[in-house]
């Protein structure tokens, strides 16, 4: 597990639209730029943010890695108390 | 030489940009009668020029190099995170002001990661936006960021010492300027977690007292632990508050305005700093 390289696939992501629209086209390929197993290509690629915030993940991350695909705050918060989004 | 002649804490929370009605109206007017009021004494105060603290959230810089603090010494401009009302555009800078600053530090163990081209996020063109535009006379500003939002954190007390070096390296300036410092961050709150949403005003009105008094010892004395579980990982960012604290000789000052505002997910305070004869 790498909290870093999975903290670096969010930020790449908030941080560049091309990295949004690479990782909208073609969710794989994007990721397997970076130092993550499958599971941790799963989690990102699922938007399993609960999970990568237990993995130590910054949530400043995870909520914009949430918000940027145009998911709601309100789901969001739903999947962070772990209740049913 | 230049001066230190005023400081102030204050809020840069950009959901008062994108959710402008999660506010009730009196909260609304509260903060934003605050922001005015920040800004006529920034007038008052005749300030040629502006510091403003502020912290990344994780926006500015990524995993590839997270500096521990941060100052311009060239062109300024942001918010990177453009909020509705506040498009990316460059902020007047003093250049030559942020450069010494940064040059008296290699010389006194402040070794600064500087920003040539510096792009800020909210945290410093939400201030630059309700405190120093309106105060008039097209302030110049230096913009500092410290280490709040990701690991490793700038330690509480690293902050007061930064504060203490900038403030020595104005009187260093040589200039006539009058400088006003500006803390910007929230207290409580909670970022991206599940308890976003969550404020508590204990922990503000103690942040609040401990930053009007003075209190050097009671600001040192709070723990990131503390801070983590009474405010939140945004209260991390009252580590500008120590910065400014410091910088203005912690002589303490008065509280502006504060409110506990849920729906911007924030509690909201302001205050004026004294500056130590």
């Amino acid at each position: 597990m790498s909290r870093n390289t999975l903290e670096k696939v969010l930020y790449d992501l908030s941080a560049s639209g091309a990295n949004k629209k690479k990782f909208a086209d073609d969710p794989e390929a994007f990721l397997r730029r970076y130092q993550l197993d499958d599971r941790e290509r799963a989690l990102v690629r699922e938007y399993r943010v609960r999970e990568l915030a237990d993995l130590g993940v910054n949530t400043m991350l995870t909520w914009g890695f949430w918000l940027q695909a145009g998911r709601s705050n309100r789901d969001y918060m739903k999947i962070m108390k772990r209740e049913e989004a | 030489m230049a001066r230190i002649v005023g400081g102030f804490v204050a809020p840069h929370n950009p959901v008062m940009y994108f959710n402008p009605k999660g506010a009730t109206e009196e909260q609304s007017k509260l903060c934003y009668d605050a922001y005015a009021q920040t800004a006529r004494r920034i007038a008052e105060l005749e300030a040629d020029a502006a510091i403003v603290i502020g912290c990344d959230h994780y926006i500015l810089f990524g995993t590839e190099c997270l500096p521990p603090y941060v100052i311009s010494t060239g062109e300024i401009d942001g918010p990177v995170d453009q909020l509705p009302g506040l498009k990316r555009r460059p902020l007047k800078s003093h250049a030559a002001l942020g450069s010494h600053i940064a040059k008296v530090g290699t010389e006194t163990g402040f070794d600064w990661t500087v920003g040539r081209a510096l792009s800020v996020d909210h945290s410093v063109a939400v201030p630059h936006h309700l405190m120093v535009e309106p105060a008039g006379g097209d302030l110049p500003i230096v913009a500092v960021m410290l280490a709040c939002g990701v690991e490793p954190y700038l330690p509480m007390k690293r902050a007061w010492d930064l504060g203490e070096h900038i403030a020595a390296a104005v009187a260093s300036f040589p200039s006539d300027e009058r400088i006003v410092v500006i803390g910007s961050g929230g207290i409580s709150h909670h970022v991206g977690d599940e308890r976003m949403g969550e404020v508590n005003p204990d922990f503000d009105r103690k942040v609040l007292d401990i930053v009007t008094r003075g209190d050097k010892a009671a600001m040192l004395a709070l723990t990131d632990e503390e801070i983590l579980r009474d405010g939140g990982n945004g209260a991390m960012e009252i580590r500008t508050y120590a910065c400014a604290m410091a910088a203005t000789r912690a002589a303490g000052g008065r509280l502006i305005a504060y409110e506990p505002v849920p729906g911007w997910v924030t509690g909201m305070g302001f205050a004026e700093l004294e500056v130590a004869a």
